[in-house]
Protein backbone atom coordinates (compact mmCIF):
# COMPACT_ATOMS: atom_id res chain seq x y z
CA UNK A 1 0.00 0.00 0.00
CA UNK A 2 3.00 2.39 -0.13
CA UNK A 3 3.22 2.94 -3.49
CA UNK A 4 -0.76 3.92 -3.83
CA UNK A 5 -0.25 6.27 -0.75
CA UNK A 6 3.14 7.81 -2.17
CA UNK A 7 1.29 8.39 -5.10
CA UNK A 8 -1.83 10.47 -3.85
CA UNK A 9 0.28 11.71 -1.22
CA UNK A 10 2.82 13.13 -4.01
CA UNK A 11 -0.25 14.50 -6.33
CA UNK A 12 -2.17 16.14 -3.57
CA UNK A 13 1.22 17.64 -1.98
CA UNK A 14 2.40 18.77 -5.58
CA UNK A 15 -1.33 20.40 -6.38
CA UNK A 16 -1.77 22.18 -3.05
CA UNK A 17 1.76 23.51 -3.30
CA UNK A 18 1.38 25.05 -6.38
CA UNK A 19 -1.90 26.49 -5.13
CA UNK A 20 -0.68 27.68 -2.40
CA UNK A 21 2.19 29.73 -4.39
CA UNK A 22 -0.35 31.25 -6.55
CA UNK A 23 -2.34 32.70 -4.53
CA UNK A 24 0.34 33.73 -1.85
CA UNK A 25 2.05 35.22 -5.47
CA UNK A 26 -1.88 36.77 -6.44
CA UNK A 27 -1.79 37.94 -2.63
CA UNK A 28 2.25 40.23 -2.73
CA UNK A 29 1.33 41.67 -6.00
CA UNK A 30 -1.95 42.88 -5.32
CA UNK A 31 -0.98 44.45 -2.72
CA UNK A 32 1.81 46.29 -3.94
CA UNK A 33 1.49 50.20 -5.05
CA UNK B 1 -14.85 30.61 -5.33
CA UNK B 2 -17.76 27.85 -6.59
CA UNK B 3 -15.27 26.14 -9.02
CA UNK B 4 -12.42 26.00 -6.15
CA UNK B 5 -15.04 23.94 -3.63
CA UNK B 6 -15.88 21.83 -6.65
CA UNK B 7 -12.41 20.90 -7.16
CA UNK B 8 -11.68 20.19 -3.56
CA UNK B 9 -14.57 18.26 -3.00
CA UNK B 10 -14.22 16.31 -6.46
CA UNK B 11 -10.67 15.50 -5.43
CA UNK B 12 -11.56 14.61 -2.32
CA UNK B 13 -14.30 12.07 -2.88
CA UNK B 14 -11.55 10.59 -5.63
CA UNK B 15 -8.92 9.87 -3.19
CA UNK B 16 -11.45 8.62 -0.79
CA UNK B 17 -13.24 6.38 -3.89
CA UNK B 18 -9.68 5.18 -4.99
CA UNK B 19 -8.18 4.21 -1.45
CA UNK B 20 -10.57 2.39 -0.66
CA UNK B 21 -10.83 0.42 -4.33
CA UNK B 22 -11.33 -3.84 -3.71
CA UNK B 23 -8.19 -5.89 -4.22
CA UNK B 24 -7.82 -6.98 -7.79
CA UNK B 25 -6.00 -10.47 -8.70
CA UNK B 26 -3.66 -8.66 -11.26
CA UNK B 27 -2.61 -6.33 -9.54
CA UNK B 28 -3.66 -6.57 -5.94
CA UNK B 29 -4.19 -2.76 -4.13
CA UNK B 30 -2.14 -1.17 -6.40
CA UNK B 31 -5.21 -0.98 -9.27
CA UNK B 32 -6.25 1.89 -6.79
CA UNK B 33 -3.81 3.84 -8.79
CA UNK B 34 -6.47 4.19 -11.84
CA UNK B 35 -8.49 6.87 -10.34
CA UNK B 36 -5.63 9.32 -10.31
CA UNK B 37 -3.05 8.40 -12.83
CA UNK B 38 -5.55 8.51 -15.98
CA UNK B 39 -7.51 11.69 -14.66
CA UNK B 40 -3.82 13.29 -14.61
CA UNK B 41 -2.63 12.59 -17.90
CA UNK B 42 -6.48 13.59 -19.21
CA UNK B 43 -5.48 16.90 -17.25
CA UNK B 44 -1.80 17.18 -19.50
CA UNK B 45 -3.12 16.73 -22.81
CA UNK B 46 -5.77 19.56 -21.91
CA UNK B 47 -3.68 21.68 -20.65
CA UNK B 48 -1.41 20.69 -23.39
CA UNK B 49 -4.19 21.75 -26.05
CA UNK B 50 -5.45 24.89 -24.21
CA UNK B 51 -2.10 26.44 -25.08
CA UNK B 52 -1.51 25.07 -28.55
CA UNK B 53 -5.06 26.34 -29.17
CA UNK B 54 -4.58 29.91 -27.40
CA UNK B 55 -1.17 29.84 -29.10
CA UNK B 56 -3.05 29.80 -32.58
CA UNK B 57 -5.21 32.23 -31.50
CA UNK B 58 -2.87 34.83 -30.89
CA UNK B 59 -0.79 33.83 -34.06
CA UNK B 60 -4.00 34.38 -36.45
CA UNK B 61 -4.43 38.36 -37.17
CA UNK B 62 -8.05 38.43 -36.50
CA UNK B 63 -7.75 37.08 -32.77
CA UNK B 64 -4.64 38.69 -32.17
CA UNK B 65 -5.10 39.77 -28.52
CA UNK B 66 -2.23 39.73 -25.28
CA UNK B 67 -5.47 37.39 -23.52
CA UNK B 68 -4.21 34.58 -25.25
CA UNK B 69 -0.50 34.79 -24.86
CA UNK B 70 -1.57 35.16 -20.78
CA UNK B 71 -3.90 31.61 -21.30
CA UNK B 72 -0.99 29.73 -23.06
CA UNK B 73 1.57 30.79 -21.01
CA UNK B 74 0.04 29.98 -18.01
CA UNK B 75 -1.82 26.33 -19.56
CA UNK B 76 1.31 25.41 -20.33
CA UNK B 77 2.84 25.97 -16.86
CA UNK B 78 0.11 24.10 -15.77
CA UNK B 79 0.58 21.37 -18.45
CA UNK B 80 4.23 21.04 -17.11
CA UNK B 81 2.75 20.13 -13.33
CA UNK B 82 0.38 17.60 -14.61
CA UNK B 83 2.99 15.94 -17.29
CA UNK B 84 5.57 16.13 -14.54
CA UNK B 85 2.72 14.23 -11.98
CA UNK B 86 1.83 11.99 -15.08
CA UNK B 87 5.28 10.84 -15.07
CA UNK B 88 5.92 10.57 -10.99
CA UNK B 89 2.47 8.34 -11.01
CA UNK B 90 2.96 6.42 -13.82
CA UNK B 91 6.81 5.23 -12.09
CA UNK B 92 4.75 4.56 -8.99
CA UNK B 93 2.41 2.65 -10.34
CA UNK B 94 5.00 0.42 -12.44
CA UNK B 95 7.40 -0.45 -9.77
CA UNK B 96 4.88 -2.61 -7.95
CA UNK B 97 3.46 -4.21 -11.10
CA UNK B 98 5.91 -4.32 -13.88
CA UNK B 99 9.18 -4.47 -11.86
CA UNK B 100 10.77 -1.43 -12.96
CA UNK B 101 10.24 2.28 -12.29
CA UNK B 102 11.36 3.27 -16.02
CA UNK B 103 10.94 1.48 -19.38
CA UNK B 104 11.73 2.96 -22.54
CA UNK B 105 8.86 2.13 -24.17
CA UNK B 106 7.27 4.71 -26.76
CA UNK B 107 4.24 6.17 -24.26
CA UNK B 108 6.99 6.71 -21.45
CA UNK B 109 9.81 8.48 -23.69
CA UNK B 110 7.42 10.45 -25.47
CA UNK B 111 5.71 11.83 -22.02
CA UNK B 112 9.51 12.17 -20.66
CA UNK B 113 9.95 14.22 -24.21
CA UNK B 114 6.40 16.24 -23.93
CA UNK B 115 8.04 17.21 -19.98
CA UNK B 116 11.29 18.51 -21.69
CA UNK B 117 9.89 20.61 -24.48
CA UNK B 118 7.11 22.05 -22.08
CA UNK B 119 10.57 23.22 -19.69
CA UNK B 120 11.70 24.80 -22.71
CA UNK B 121 8.85 26.39 -23.28
CA UNK B 122 8.51 27.41 -19.66
CA UNK B 123 12.08 29.06 -19.85
CA UNK B 124 11.68 30.17 -23.55
CA UNK B 125 8.38 32.50 -21.75
CA UNK B 126 11.14 34.19 -19.01
CA UNK B 127 13.78 35.40 -21.74
CA UNK B 128 13.16 39.37 -21.44
CA UNK B 129 11.40 40.37 -24.48
CA UNK B 130 9.19 42.64 -26.18
CA UNK B 131 5.53 41.69 -25.34
CA UNK B 132 4.40 41.32 -28.88
CA UNK B 133 8.21 39.07 -29.28
CA UNK B 134 8.01 36.88 -26.46
CA UNK B 135 4.19 35.90 -27.35
CA UNK B 136 5.18 35.02 -31.38
CA UNK B 137 8.12 33.23 -30.39
CA UNK B 138 6.18 31.37 -27.62
CA UNK B 139 3.40 30.97 -30.05
CA UNK B 140 5.40 29.09 -32.45
CA UNK B 141 7.28 27.19 -30.20
CA UNK B 142 3.79 25.68 -28.27
CA UNK B 143 3.17 24.31 -31.83
CA UNK B 144 6.22 23.07 -32.52
CA UNK B 145 6.26 21.38 -29.15
CA UNK B 146 2.62 20.17 -28.76
CA UNK B 147 2.94 17.90 -32.20
CA UNK B 148 4.13 15.36 -29.13
CA UNK B 149 0.75 15.47 -27.75
CA UNK B 150 -1.25 13.56 -30.21
CA UNK B 151 1.06 11.16 -30.79
CA UNK B 152 1.70 10.48 -27.38
CA UNK B 153 -2.04 9.39 -27.32
CA UNK B 154 -1.67 7.05 -29.90
CA UNK B 155 1.36 5.41 -29.25
CA UNK B 156 0.38 2.34 -27.31
CA UNK B 157 -1.89 1.67 -30.23
CA UNK B 158 0.62 2.52 -32.85
CA UNK B 159 3.64 0.72 -31.46
CA UNK B 160 4.20 -2.17 -28.93
CA UNK B 161 4.38 -1.05 -25.85
CA UNK B 162 4.84 -2.52 -21.60
CA UNK B 163 2.44 0.40 -21.23
CA UNK B 164 -1.65 -0.51 -21.17
CA UNK B 165 -3.82 0.38 -23.91
CA UNK B 166 -6.84 2.86 -23.83
CA UNK B 167 -8.26 2.74 -19.61
CA UNK B 168 -11.10 4.00 -21.14
CA UNK B 169 -12.61 2.00 -24.46
CA UNK B 170 -16.54 2.46 -25.31
CA UNK B 171 -16.68 -1.08 -26.91
CA UNK B 172 -17.90 -3.96 -24.55
CA UNK B 173 -14.90 -5.96 -24.94
CA UNK B 174 -12.08 -4.21 -22.11
CA UNK B 175 -15.03 -2.65 -20.58
CA UNK B 176 -13.89 -1.72 -16.54
CA UNK B 177 -15.39 -3.05 -13.86
CA UNK B 178 -18.49 -0.51 -12.47
CA UNK B 179 -16.26 1.08 -9.76
CA UNK B 180 -13.29 1.10 -11.03
CA UNK B 181 -15.15 2.96 -14.01
CA UNK B 182 -16.51 5.73 -11.43
CA UNK B 183 -13.19 6.03 -9.72
CA UNK B 184 -11.47 6.75 -12.73
CA UNK B 185 -14.24 9.35 -14.39
CA UNK B 186 -14.25 11.00 -11.08
CA UNK B 187 -10.78 11.55 -11.19
CA UNK B 188 -11.31 12.78 -14.89
CA UNK B 189 -13.47 15.47 -13.20
CA UNK B 190 -11.50 16.37 -10.35
CA UNK B 191 -8.39 17.08 -12.65
CA UNK B 192 -9.94 18.92 -14.87
CA UNK B 193 -11.84 21.01 -12.58
CA UNK B 194 -8.56 21.28 -10.34
CA UNK B 195 -6.85 22.43 -13.52
CA UNK B 196 -9.23 24.95 -14.42
CA UNK B 197 -9.39 26.38 -10.66
CA UNK B 198 -5.62 26.82 -10.76
CA UNK B 199 -5.55 28.12 -14.34
CA UNK B 200 -7.99 30.88 -13.56
CA UNK B 201 -5.89 31.98 -10.36
CA UNK B 202 -2.40 31.59 -12.59
CA UNK B 203 -3.83 33.76 -15.22
CA UNK B 204 -4.83 36.58 -12.71
CA UNK B 205 -1.31 36.28 -11.52
CA UNK B 206 -0.03 36.93 -15.12
CA UNK B 207 -2.05 39.90 -15.34
CA UNK B 208 -1.05 41.04 -12.06
CA UNK B 209 2.40 40.36 -13.24
CA UNK B 210 2.07 42.08 -16.37
CA UNK B 211 0.86 45.34 -15.02
CA UNK B 212 3.73 45.53 -11.99
CA UNK B 213 6.09 45.15 -15.22
CA UNK B 214 4.29 48.14 -16.61
CA UNK B 215 4.49 50.21 -13.59
CA UNK B 216 7.76 49.65 -13.22
CA UNK B 217 8.69 50.64 -16.90
CA UNK B 218 6.40 53.96 -16.77
CA UNK B 219 8.27 54.54 -13.56
CA UNK B 220 11.97 53.98 -15.35
CA UNK B 221 11.02 56.21 -18.10
CA UNK B 222 9.73 59.32 -15.83
CA UNK B 223 12.65 59.12 -13.86
CA UNK B 224 15.03 60.03 -17.01
CA UNK B 225 13.04 62.12 -18.25
CA UNK B 226 13.61 64.14 -14.88
CA UNK B 227 17.14 63.59 -15.75
CA UNK B 228 17.04 65.21 -18.81
CA UNK B 229 15.37 68.42 -17.56
CA UNK B 230 18.18 71.03 -17.40
CA UNK B 231 18.40 72.17 -13.37
CA UNK B 232 17.57 76.04 -13.34
CA UNK B 233 21.39 78.22 -12.53
CA UNK B 234 23.42 74.98 -12.77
Amino acid sequence: MGYVFAGYGITIASIAAYAGWLLRRARSLSSKP
Amino acid sequence: MSLGIAALVTLAATCVLGLTLPKTVEQAEYSRMIAIHPGIAWTAYVASSVTALASILWLWPRTRHERWDLLAGSSAELATLFTALMLITGSIWGRPTWGVWWVWDARLTLSALMLALLLGYDALRRVPAEPDVRARRSAMAALLALVVVPVNHFAVTWWRTLHQGRSLDLTPKDSLDGSFLAAMTLGFLAMTLVYAWLLVHRVRVARLEDARDDLALEAAIDERRREAIPVAGA
